[in-house]
């Protein structure tokens, strides 16, 4: 019983048409914010969806095309070119310079990754081969001659320590009335 | 210049895009003059509020708020097809216990050498 009530409950607020904690509680949304027709909906099936849909992103009709319907959430959703911000103009005026966008512009979906902070699809100074090949060769050349050192040690000789008075035999606690075996560290 | 070949997922430099030089047929152009019509629109209508002195808020940009809720709501127009499931197992389920299998087969080997008292303690940090 308290089951198929909470089920029902989660399948509302799935399809609900609120948001938030307004919508937890009412299932209504403020009055504050955009009207219903102004917010992205479900994907447009006919031409005049199409046309609405194309006036409320401010896009033309024919620049307006949505992400295909395969049930992934976008809705009708516009899909814009994936192009990050800077590769826009820098000497226009925007409205807004730092993100290099005007107000009332039509965002992409991955807008906040197409920042200037991150993502960049500009075209790149050097070609890709040259990039890769500069870059590996060089990774792959110090692997190499790391490797090469690992292999082939080269460093001045070294002994183990040598200690005086037959290795120290007193001063390591020896009986001082036997005469300890003697010590050579030297050849002549 | 002719052999230019741009980086994967990055674009051409506009001065090498050759839409810019031949795509000057009428239609393109009122294509680009209703383009600028919008734009100059939208320019209008932003200007008008922020140079208003009677304004005392903040100017609410509607495509922004599109963008959030878009971006907040997707599971109102979420369905359940082979690719979603696919991904949400993916991403939600195999990790769950592939990485619950992967540590405990780890320590329990680990357990069984430090009983058995032939775990190797070395001084190196890679291992």
């Amino acid at each position: 019983m308290a089951g198929v009530g909470f089920r029902r409950w989660a399948q509302a607020l799935s399809k609900g048409k609120g948001s938030g904690i307004s919508a937890l509680l009412s299932g209504c949304r403020a009055a504050s914010g955009l009207s219903k027709d102004s917010l992205p909906g479900p994907y447009p099936k006919t031409p005049e969806e199409r046309a609405a849909a194309a006036k409320k992103y401010n896009m033309r009709v024919e620049d307006y095309e949505p992400y295909p319907d395969n049930g992934e959430g976008f809705g009708d959703y516009p899909k814009l070119p994936e192009r990050s911000q800077q590769e826009r103009d820098p000497w226009y005026q925007w409205d807004h310079p730092d993100l290099r966008r005007n107000w009332g512009e039509p965002m992409h979906w991955d807008f906040d990754m197409y920042i200037r902070n991150r993502v960049d699809t500009s075209p790149s100074p050097v070609p890709w081969s040259t990039m890769c090949k500069q870059l590996f060769g060089f990774i792959g050349f110090m692997l190499f001659m790391f490797y090469v050192g690992e292999k082939f040690p080269a460093y001045q000789p070294v002994a183990p320590k040598q200690y005086p008075f037959n290795d120290l035999y007193l001063e390591k606690g020896g009986d001082p009335e036997k005469q300890p075996e003697e010590v050579k560290h030297y050849e002549l | 210049m002719a052999d230019y070949r741009e980086a994967p997922l990055a674009t051409r430099p506009k001065t090498l895009d050759p839409n810019e030089y031949f795509n000057l047929s009428p239609e393109q152009r009122r294509a680009e003059e209703a383009r600028g019509a919008l734009r100059a629109n939208l320019k209008r209508q932003y200007q008008l509020q922020l140079n208003n002195p009677h304004r005392k808020e903040l100017i609410e940009d509607p495509a922004l708020t599109r963008w959030v809720y878009a971006r907040g709501n997707p599971y109102a127009h979420f369905r359940p097809t082979n690719k979603t499931s696919l991904l949400g197992a993916m991403f939600g389920v195999v990790p769950l216990f592939a990485l619950y299998y992967i540590f405990k087969t780890d320590r329990d080997r680990k357990e069984e050498q430090i009983k058995a008292g032939t775990l190797e303690r070395k001084f190196s940090l890679s291992s």
